[in-house]
């Protein structure tokens, strides 16, 4: 079977137009120089030359400090951003650089959750749940609001199912999100941070229902997150961003006892509690 | 692309280069918004029955909720264009064209415009408002992420409401504030005690007004509201759009969608009204 997702090459750079007044000498160049500012386009790279393939049912922790660009690479594989060069390959299938949009990724049966959970605010907890199946039309009423009901079972929120989003905590949001994009049935998952504000209880909770989703719909699953321990409950490969770039996928216990100088930083009280120093 | 361009004759690239320069700029921006969201009208994946509800709730947002305010301004406007046409008119001893200048000003002229700012004053703004916080908390790229197209999903019900709501409200505008002018007139006069001095009935005015108007009042008065409803809804929604996950471009965007709004709906105005410069001519050389 072919890869659920394969990224050769990825480049991606953000550019800023800087405005700079020009230096002059005297007076008057300065004023003209003022009045006459020169706006410079800078570009800034923050993603060169990512390698990274994902088997069917297998799911990666994405991990790294915060500012890297963890997120940035969800949004680019979710098609949210457009690289500047790359080849992306989506279940075997390449996907050219003009089509790389969202909705052409959506497609594909790939799904987003978003750091902040993203309900639409208008609608709610089961209008947002059926709002995609609505859309693509899958299926009659009745189908479609046993599904939902599933999902909601599944993510246990069905408690909220009247609610409007504003109304939830976020670990709430979090769940109805991922409810949300697993009603699509898509084949690959991407995970923003899902355990980020979450009290131990609320995470607990979460990861057996990632996990369920693993065992029983063979969904592959990228997590991008700074909660490095989940790798380890998941039974998960972890890769990290460093340097811009991606640094090759090994296990939790790999990372634990790695001499690299920022997997050490990262994982230092994990080791302390784990009284390995 | 490319390959396409390179095949181009030198005319050819310069219409390239023209259309390209085009969509560069802010109208041309709106207008390809505009292209879009009809073309997403005939997209393939259209639930008819959602849509209808989005458009029905887009219409009452955009449409119903104003009624009141909107009933007020046009009752006191067209009492002040009625009594000071009365004045003048018959001052200068022009009291037959009442009903002309009655059209020309209510209907032809404020009806849609009052309408319209109305419109973008209360219902552009508050649609900028929320497609900016649907940018801001990332629900613009949620619904991109599961395939669903943010044009067909929330502008294009939004054009539907927006165009369905400004012509009934433009239409409720010009009855109100011929009839209720009227009716205000007639008590301001009475209550002045003039009313054997002062001929206005509600025969002579209702009269001299249809007499007044033309075939090409009726076809206005459903394109201008259409056209003012395009303009608002489309550039409510392109600055909302454009508002790009920054908080501080949110109170920019909603001021632009109003005043902008402005600009182009008088802009729009005049250029509609050269189609009566067009009428005027071809009456002028029957008359010679």
């Amino acid at each position: 079977m072919a890869e659920v997702l394969r990224i050769e090459n990825l480049n991606f750079s953000v550019y800023e137009t800087l405005r700079q007044a020009s230096a002059g000498k005297n007076v008057i160049s300065k004023i003209f120089g003022n009045l006459f500012r020169f706006s410079t386009l800078s570009s800034r790279h923050i993603l060169e030359n990512i390698n990274l393939s994902l088997n069917p049912g297998e799911t990666l922790c994405i991990g790294g400090p915060s500012g890297q660009g963890k997120s940035l690479l969800l949004r680019l594989i979710a098609g949210l951003e457009k690289p500047d060069s790359g080849n992306f390959f989506y279940f075997g299938e390449y996907l050219p650089k003009e089509k790389h949009s969202a909705l052409e990724i959506a497609l594909r049966q790939v799904g987003l959750v978003l750091q902040n959970g993203a309900l639409i605010s208008n609608l709610t907890v089961r209008d947002n749940v059926a709002l995609p199946l609505r859309y693509h039309r899958r299926g009659t009423e009745k189908e479609i609001s046993e599904k939902v009901n599933m999902a909601l079972d599944l993510m246990r929120v069905s408690s909220v199912a009247t609610n409007f989003p504003h109304t939830l905590s976020a670990g709430m949001l979090k769940r109805v999100a991922i409810a949300r994009s697993w009603v699509m049935d898509p084949k690959l998952l991407l995970l923003d941070e899902p355990t980020a504000g979450l009290d131990n209880y609320n995470r607990r909770n979460l990861l057996p229902l990632i996990d369920n989703m693993r065992s029983l719909f063979q969904t592959s699953i990228i997590i991008v997150t700074h909660d490095l321990r989940m790798a380890d409950e998941l039974d998960a490969n972890l890769i990290f961003l460093h340097n811009k770039t991606l640094t090759e996928p090994h296990s939790f216990d790999y990372w634990l006892h790695s001499k690299e100088v920022f997997a050490v930083q990262l994982f230092r009280d994990l080791q302390k509690r784990d009284g390995l120093y | 692309m490319q390959d396409n361009k390179s095949t181009l004759s030198f005319i050819g690239k310069f219409f390239n280069w023209l259309g390209e320069s085009f969509l560069k700029t802010t109208p041309g921006k709106l207008f390809s918004l505009f292209v879009q969201t009809i073309l997403s009208f005939f997209s393939e994946n259209r639930n008819l029955r959602t849509d209808f509800r989005n458009v029905v709730l887009q219409t009452f947002f955009t449409g119903v909720e104003i009624f009141p305010i909107l009933f007020i301004v046009a009752s006191l406007f067209g009492t002040v264009v009625i009594v000071e046409t009365m004045s003048i008119m018959s001052k200068v001893g022009f009291a037959n064209v009442i009903g002309n200048v009655l059209a020309v000003i209510i209907v032809r002229e404020l009806g849609p415009i009052f309408t319209a700012f109305l419109i973008a004053g209360r219902s552009g703004s508050a649609l900028a408002t929320m497609l900016g916080n649907m940018q801001i908390n990332s629900e613009i790229d949620a619904l991109s992420s599961m395939g669903i197209s943010p044009i067909r999903y929330l502008v294009m019900p939004s054009l539907l409401g927006g165009v369905v709501a400004v012509f009934i409200m433009s239409v409720c505008f010009c009855i109100s504030s011929l009839g209720m002018g009227f009716l205000i007139s007639k008590f301001f006069v009475m209550i002045l005690g003039q009313a054997a001095n002062v001929q206005l009935t509600w025969h002579y005015l209702f009269n001299s007004l249809v007499n007044a108007l033309t075939y090409t009042d009726f076809i206005m008065m459903v394109i201008k509201p259409c056209v003012f409803a395009i303009i608002i809804v489309i550039n409510a929604c392109y600055q909302g759009l454009r508002v790009e996950r920054d908080f501080r471009n949110l109170p920019k965007a909603t001021s632009r969608s109003v005043i902008y709004s402005f600009l182009y709906i008088v802009i729009a105005d005049a250029l509609l009204s050269v189609f009566y410069i067009f009428q005027y001519m071809g009456e002028l050389s029957k008359i010679i």
